[in-house]
């Protein structure tokens, strides 16, 4: 009973004291949006990327195996089943010579030298799914172990390229965290500052509040909450800013970069407005207590 | 020596050899013993500087003693934990030269802050800050705000405040050294009425004219110490009496 009273007071004046001083509280609300905004715009880059590598991952973790022309039947099949029974495989297809020769007529790209080619020059292959990145290379070194490979051009891998691929994704990731961090610590230290500001001026207020008897909790509350509120108002700004320039930016980029397979995702927003506005209200919270705490201890 | 009053009534506030040196190096108190039984009226008198603002400032424990104890109600304030203060403060009332008073609140509100922080009811409230405006006879100015009050009116929504939890003692620093000497006597009054209700009441003043009035209990502090003690005593120390009781 005495929480909720205790709740109802800290809201309403949290309420007031938000419009009291609405220059300082704008100024928060603007200085919160924009760290909002880097932040946003850090996620959806970061989302962006990882569809790209999720694109390349699934298409660098196919490994072919090309079986030479004179390997029975009954070797590839064996060799098909030991792949089949690996634990870092998902999948494994067999594709025949003539079906090897119909995939590559089917593609339009070739549709020229398709034309001139005699006979069937191209060999049969084992087309396995492994299924993390990392165990590609050992797969393939398997494969060119096996004595039925094609000893002129065993496999598709390009260890190199995955390898890259792999590290860059992982740096990536370093580096939007790295970033993400900085813009914590530097939207506290603007928050605090902006409400120290706030605090500042309601010293008096808070002084006679010790000495009648306020917890430091009691005093702290309606500031706090003034925090989240103007943190929340702040996630809302930026999350619509963001939203309405989603869709225009990722078409403007795919026009620049058409070698990035980059694409727009509704279902990323939901995520989105989740982290920006828990984050908003966490920094206004997290600013308002610390921006109160040199006042509020006796 | 300890002093050791012959009152009855069991002492509210008690400092025992008590030492302040503020971290600039200035003494402010040194070696301070003093008794206030419950229902006491005393006046703490003494030039500027002499360790007035002080003494109160370690009552409602702003400072802690660098030596000594001192005791109100039973509780040692100088162990208390900072989480106990607020409660502390909740059992004592506060009333300033300043006023201290919330501009963006009304008298009413001003009034009812003291028991807003309390977490009382509503209905509680209403009554208890109607009964404080009336002892103060504001009745008729809750809704006006303290900016347009007179320096008389404005302390005694200070007043009402302090006394609206009901608290078992008053501490009040210079509650008239803002005001004209006919509004001070009136304000006077209200502190020996709220005094006469049971409630023990410590005032620093340099009002010599009202502490010569009343002859209430005078402890005169100078240099830190206690210089004068006197049970029905005046401003200054011109009339030797019997009574008089010297620290030292």
């Amino acid at each position: 009973m005495m929480l909720l009273r205790n709740l109802k007071f800290a809201l309403n004046s949290a309420w007031q004291s938000f419009w009291r001083n609405l220059a300082v509280s704008l100024a928060a609300v603007v200085s919160i949006t924009l760290i909002l905004i880097l932040a946003g715009i850090n996620l959806l880059v970061g989302h962006a990327f990882s569809q790209v590598l999720d694109g390349f991952r699934v298409k660098v973790s196919e490994i072919s195996i090309n079986v030479s022309d004179d390997t029975p039947l009954s070797t590839i099949y064996d060799f098909q089943q030991q792949l089949a029974a690996d634990p870092r495989v998902t999948s494994v297809t067999f594709i025949t010579k003539d079906e090897a020769l119909a995939n590559f007529k089917q593609d339009p790209n070739n549709y020229v030298l398709a034309q001139q080619i005699d006979g069937n020059p191209l060999d049969a292959k084992l087309d396995v799914r492994v299924a993390n990145l990392n165990d590609v290379a050992a797969i393939d070194s398997l494969a060119r172990q096996w004595p039925g490979v094609d000893p002129t051009d065993p496999t598709n891998y390009q260890g190199d390229f995955v390898n890259r691929m792999l590290s860059l994704s992982q740096w990536l990731g370093y580096a939007g965290v790295g970033l993400l961090a900085v813009l914590v610590v530097v939207s506290i230290v603007i928050v605090m500052n902006t409400i120290r500001t706030a605090v500042y001026h309601r010293r008096k207020e808070i002084e006679v509040m010790k000495l009648v008897g306020a917890t430091e909790w009691f005093v702290r509350g309606p500031f706090v909450i003034e925090g989240v509120m103007t943190g929340l108002i702040a996630a809302s700004i930026a999350l619509a800013l963001l939203v309405v320039a989603y869709e225009p930016a990722v078409d403007r980029f795919r026009s620049d970069i058409a070698f990035l397979p980059l694409s727009y995702d509704p279902s990323f927003i939901s995520s989105l407005a989740r982290d920006l506005l828990l984050g908003g209200a966490l920094l206004g919270a997290l600013g308002s207590y610390i921006g109160v705490r040199r006042y509020v201890r006796v | 020596m300890v002093l050791t009053p012959d009152f009855d009534s069991r002492p509210v506030i008690s400092f025992q050899h008590v030492w302040k040196t503020y971290p600039t190096g200035t003494q402010a108190l040194r070696d301070v013993n003093l008794v206030v039984p419950e229902g006491d009226f005393l006046f703490l008198v003494g030039p500027s500087g002499a360790g007035k603002s002080t003494l109160v400032r370690l009552l409602i424990r702003e400072e802690k003693p660098t030596k000594g104890k001192i005791f109100v109600d039973g509780v040692e304030l100088g162990r208390m934990k900072r989480r106990q203060l607020p409660h502390y403060r909740r059992k004592v009332g506060l009333v300033f030269q300043d006023f201290k008073l919330l501009p963006n609140l009304t008298v009413y509100e001003n009034v009812a802050f003291a028991l807003r922080v309390l977490g009382e009811s509503d209905r509680l409230i209403r009554t208890r800050v109607a009964e404080a405006i009336d002892t103060v006879s504001l009745s008729g100015k809750e809704q006006t705000y303290p900016s347009h009050l007179s320096g008389g009116e404005q302390q005694r929504v200070a007043i009402a405040r302090s006394l609206v939890h009901a608290p078992r003692f008053i501490i009040a620093d210079e509650p008239t050294g803002n005001l004209d000497p006919a509004t001070a006597w009136e304000i006077m009054q209200l502190f020996l009425r709220i005094n006469a209700r049971g409630a023990t009441v410590v005032m620093a003043t340099h009002n010599r004219e009202i502490v010569d009035l009343l002859r209430r209990r005078v402890v005169a502090i100078d240099g830190g110490q206690i210089a004068r003690d006197d049970r029905s005593g005046r401003y200054h120390d011109d009339v030797v009496t019997k009574s008089q009781v010297r620290a030292q």
